[in-house]
């Protein structure tokens, strides 16, 4: 367990010079936000789905959509850019 | 012949030869003047020929001039639009000095400014990350009803969750439950307090006391309002093949390696490892494992485990969505002794229909001496959900709001069991609890459950659920009892016949 503990340590250390940003929409185009929403917009109902009824855009603030997503991105494993999709379709229509 | 006649033609003679002489004249003087007619227009000609040589020759030296002064119109082309650029970028770079200018002398004032204590705050803060959070989570109310044992039951649960986000790429969660049993005791616990840092697209750390990985149902779908019925599969209830929870550090991330929607994903991890109830008086088959063992912290080593789970079918062809995972859990429970377990499961939905289902096996290595061989335990369940929205639309010959109210209803049924080798007397607990139904039959070392299922949702998470159970329990495997000298040596005897039981359970569920 204090191998495990350090091992973390480590890697909470080091985590910060290397980790990315979960959902990385800032850089892009109009042109390529448009297409992001779409892509949600057929990816919200399948993956919300899979586990629960999909909860609609407006049921929560696009910012506490910044902060719910991230774990279901966690629990559903979903890939980053179709996480980026539909966090853009949930941000777009609340 | 006469001098007359010879005279005569003398006279001819005479006249042909002066007319034959006329005529050559005549010719002589013809072919002279042609001549010099032709001298002449060869003459002329060969002097226009010189003159289209020198008309050439003009030509040619005007061309080429003409071709220098393009040449040099284009070089002063060039030469211009480069002094234009050079002379945007001159004013561009002036701008940018002078807002740079502007932006010093800024800062120079805020940095001569004494700094006040918000500001100070907002400076921290900035430092810190955006510490923001979210409050959601469930609640659950349910009533239960126990033929065997003519109970009924009320519980209640409250889960709010905790979502934190430190900046974009950490962000925490934690769950603390707070439940009354049927007895009227409450209980708290804290099922999930884990970190979870996005090191890039692919890999993820998620670290903590978290839902075991290992199966699906406990990390996805154990939130009462997620999970279609009010009690859970009996591989994942009372006598689960896995544990629930786990203390630990996940590696975890999703690839899209198709078309979309179709992915792969994984998740490897290594934690505390299995514990199993630590207030019988020794280790014995059958025994449970502790719910919440990432609390109670009391392993005897390391566990590790992983889980891949792939989606063959795209989007695009419209076939539904399809998962197929596989996932093992090994580890040590006690000193050297092992806990081997693996699994597989199954998820499929499209339009109102949704299937789930998987098989568990766990192999637990006992202590010498222990009469009846190692723990076996597998498990298995296979749950089918309709949603009835899309056949109520279909039904236009019901009035409007029957049509709505059918609309609003889900449908399923559910088969499950567990196979182990024996049951634990002390462990078999009749008092329900919330997402567990607490029948007595189903603590049986060959426990079968059928439970049917009709949900109304008043919205996408708050549902009344109403779920009939029959509990069919098989013969077979032993009781332990404990006995002997301070009730401490287990004794190993046949169960004897199963019965079965019915039990109804109605629960009001809100995801918040």
């Amino acid at each position: 367990m204090k191998k495990l503990v350090t091992a973390l340590m480590l890697v909470a250390a080091i985590a910060p010079m290397v980790a990315g940003t979960c959902f990385a929409q800032e850089e892009m185009s109009q042109q390529e936000k448009a297409q992001l929403f779409r892509q949600g917009a057929q990816l919200w109902p399948v993956y919300c789905a899979q586990c629960h009824s999909p909860r609609p855009p407006g049921d929560y603030a696009s910012y506490q959509w910044d902060i719910l997503l991230p774990h279901m991105r966690t629990l559903g494993n979903i890939p980053a850019r179709d996480a980026n999709a539909i966090m853009m379709y949930l941000k777009g229509g609340s | 012949m006469p001098a007359r006649r010879i005279f005569s033609i003398f006279l001819f003679a005479l006249g042909v030869v002066a007319l034959s002489t006329v005529g050559r004249a005549r010719a002589a003087d013809s072919d002279a003047s042609a001549a010099a007619e032709l001298k002449q227009i060869r003459s002329e000609m060969r002097q226009m020929r010189e003159e289209r040589k020198r008309d050439r020759a003009v030509i040619n030296s005007l061309e080429i001039k003409v071709q220098q002064l393009e040449t040099k119109d284009s070089r002063v082309e060039t030469t211009t639009q480069q002094l234009q650029n050079t002379d945007q970028k001159l004013k561009e770079t002036t701008l940018e000095l002078q807002q740079t200018n502007a932006q010093v002398k800024t800062l120079q004032t805020k940095v001569d400014a004494p700094i006040a204590s918000s500001q100070f705050g907002n400076a921290f803060d900035n430092y810190l990350g955006s510490r923001r959070f979210v409050v959601n989570g469930t609640f659950q109310g349910s009533f239960q009803y126990d033929k065997a044992t003519a109970t009924n039951t009320f519980t209640l649960n409250w889960t709010p969750q905790i979502n934190y986000e430190l900046n974009k790429w950490t962000y925490f969660v934690g769950q603390l439950s707070g439940s009354i049993g049927a007895d009227g005791a409450s209980g708290f616990s804290m099922p999930v307090a884990s970190v979870m840092m996005f090191l890039n697209d692919y890999v993820e750390l998620y670290a903590g006391i978290f839902d075991n990985p290992f199966g699906n149902w406990y990390e996805d779908r154990s939130a009462s309002w997620v999970n279609r019925f009010a009690t859970a599969p009996l591989p994942y209830d009372g006598e689960p093949v896995g544990p629930p929870t786990d203390v630990g550090a996940q590696l975890r991330g999703g690839y899209q390696w198709g078309g979309l929607g179709q992915d792969v994903d994984y998740t490897v991890w290594a934690s505390n490892g299995p514990s199993y109830d630590s207030s019988l008086p020794q280790a014995v088959i059958g025994q449970t494992l502790n719910a919440f063992n990432g609390v109670t912290l009391n392993t005897n080593g390391k566990a590790f485990g992983a889980r891949f789970r792939v989606y063959p079918i795209p989007l695009s062809a419209e076939w539904g969505r399809l998962q197929l995972g596989a996932a093992t859990l090994n580890g040590k429970w006690q000193n050297n002794l092992w806990y081997n377990a693996w699994g597989i499961n199954l998820e499929y939905q499209k339009d109102a229909l949704a299937v789930y289902g998987s098989w568990l096996t766990a192999y637990r290595q006992m202590p010498m001496g222990t009469p009846v061989g190692h723990d076996n335990r597998q498990g298995w369940y296979l749950e089918v959900d309709y949603a009835l929205n899309q056949l109520a639309a279909k039904m236009t010959m019901l009035p409007n709001p029957v049509q709505q109210f059918v609309g609003r209803m889900l449908a399923g049924v559910r088969y499950s069991g567990v196979n182990q080798r024996a049951i634990v007397a002390s462990e078999i607990n009749t008092t329900p609890a919330p997402a567990f139904n607490g029948s007595l039959s189903i603590f049986s070392p060959h426990a079968r459950e059928v439970a049917t299922l009709l949900d109304y949702y008043l919205s996408p998470s708050i549902v009344w659920q109403n779920e009939l159970d029959f509990e069919l329990p098989q013969d077979g495997g032993s009781l332990v009892t404990f006995g002997g000298p301070g009730g401490a040596t287990p004794l190993y005897t046949p169960f004897g016949t199963a019965h079965n039981d019915r039990t109804f359970i109605t629960q009001l569920t809100v995801g918040f």
